[in-house]
């Protein structure tokens, strides 16, 4: 039972609620200010690029969502599941965030010990309980939808960096998440590789996957993303419709960040 | 020469039995050792204070007491308890403490070798930390323990041969019997020496084509 159907709210009759909200959300370490009272909202659908400098807290965030780090501040709501800083949550609340949440991260982190078949299967049989033959059939479906379905029998070690990103793609899909969350899919890729991963999260985005890409892909976050948040120092600095972001920014901050990247 | 070689013919059965009990007692000694080896590595990994202090002390006792006072404490100094055991049951759990708290250390290198991506994909996939354990940091960890776990079971099974000081019939004590009535000490050592070599060095090699081979793939 997926949260969104369980939501009282019918999408038919009523403006979408947004599926994730971030609220004053902060991390700390020690006394190193990570992420300084983040606000955000994402409706369905829509694909957000975070941008800006190293150590501007862009990955810490993504983390914090999925709490992979625990925020030290602020609430984290995802369709029905709410998070706060400070609550141990429970490990059946974690479960649900988990499963609705699908997450790519920058070095792959596919399982080297299993097939790439095996390593799309695994959550389906363990989290959603489904019988082997079931998931292998749906993981063969998302593998196709890659375009790796011929790689299915191989270890992830025999695929090209560009290859295994796009497994861990279809691993993160294989949980039928309501968003994905990308920390700089293509930082670990060389340009030509990048483009393959890219291509297929431009189809996702196109079918309607709500994202958040952590991104210094420049095109991507202009021409795929619907806003762009540019983050510096723990703090969102600016953030609207990526082409105006992108080409008329107005913060001195942001202006100071898209010259030096612009530059390159 | 030939008297030398019908004296061992002569023993050689006697022999063989010992070499079974030392293989026997080896063999049991690390199917309880390593398995508590794991449990000890997760515990002194734990977040539990206790199990882990609890489990450093059975470590660095195993580690720091010789295996022939482990042995002796178990057999002769348990029965002051009111346990009194055979030598065999005294040898395994002895030797499993020893196996137990030298592994753990093996298994956790194994462990701590896992990168922490390979945890983190396993949580964000939304695994319960019991699950991530199994399916995606035990197969990784043990895959790298592997080649140190057989290269210490060939230690422990040398080290059966110190259960001759808890009348273990393996082995040397075999062979000391043997000695003891023939007085051919030297010719009787060195085919108890030699049966011993026939399994280690064999053992070794396998060891090292394995190790080679999971270096390889990993």
């Amino acid at each position: 039972m997926s949260q969104r159907a369980s939501s009282s709210t019918d999408p038919r009759f009523a403006p979408l609620p947004p599926l994730l909200t971030l609220e004053a959300v902060g991390k700390t370490f020690g006394s190193h200010v990570v992420l300084d009272g983040i606000d955000l909202r994402l409706a369905p659908g829509e694909v957000v690029a975070i941008i800006g400098p190293s150590g501007s807290g862009k990955s810490t965030l993504l983390r914090c969502i999925n709490q992979l780090e625990p925020p030290t501040s602020g609430r984290v709501t995802l369709g029905g599941t709410v998070i706060e800083a400070g609550h141990t949550p429970g490990r059946r609340e974690l479960m649900n965030l988990r499963r609705a949440v699908g997450m790519v991260f920058q070095s792959f982190n596919l399982f080297p010990h299993l097939t790439v078949l095996r390593n799309v299967s695994i959550a389906q049989e363990r989290v959603m309980k489904r019988s082997r033959a079931e998931a292998d059939k749906i993981s063969m479906q998302l593998l196709a939808r890659v375009g790796l379905a011929d790689k299915a029998q191989q270890y992830p070690s025999r695929c090209s960096g560009g290859q295994q990103q796009r497994i861990a793609i279809a691993r993160a899909l294989a949980l039928e998440p309501q968003i994905m969350l990308f920390d700089e899919p293509t930082s670990a890729l060389d340009p030509e590789l990048g483009l393959e991963v890219l291509a297929v999260m431009r189809e996702l985005a196109e079918n309607g996957m709500t994202m958040i890409v952590v991104t210094h892909e420049m095109h991507f976050a202009e021409e795929v993303s619907d806003r762009v948040i540019i983050m510096a120092d723990g703090k969102i600095v600016e953030q609207g419709v990526s082409r105006d972001v992108m080409r008329n920014p107005q913060t001195e901050r942001a202006r100071r960040f898209l010259h030096a990247v612009k530059d390159r | 020469m030939t008297d030398l070689l019908d004296f061992w013919i002569e023993h050689l059965p006697s022999l063989l039995d010992g070499l079974w009990v030392s293989l026997a007692v080896t063999g049991a000694s690390l199917a309880f050792g390593i398995p508590l080896g794991l449990v000890l590595a997760l515990a002194v990994q734990g977040k539990s204070k206790i199990l882990r202090s609890l489990a450093i002390t059975v470590v660095e006792v195993g580690r720091g007491a010789p295996a022939l006072i482990l042995l002796q404490f178990v057999y002769f100094g348990l029965p002051n308890a009111g346990l009194a055991l055979d030598s065999f049951p005294s040898a395994v759990i002895a030797l499993a403490w020893c196996t137990g708290a030298y592994t753990s250390e093996i298994i956790r290198a194994g462990l701590e070798a896992v990168p922490h991506g390979q945890r983190e994909a396993a949580t964000a996939i939304g695994l319960t930390g019991l699950d991530a354990l199994r399916f995606v940091v035990l197969p990784q960890a043990l895959r790298v323990s592997v080649p140190a776990l057989l290269g210490f079971a060939i230690l422990m099974l040398q080290a059966s041969s110190l259960c001759f000081a808890i009348a273990l019939p393996e082995l040397v004590s075999q062979a000391y019997l043997i000695g003891s009535t023939t007085f051919r000490y030297m010719a009787i050592l060195v085919l108890a020496g030699l049966l011993y070599a026939a399994i280690c060095i064999p053992a070794t090699i396998a060891v090292a084509a394995l190790e080679r081979r999971l270096g390889k793939h990993a």
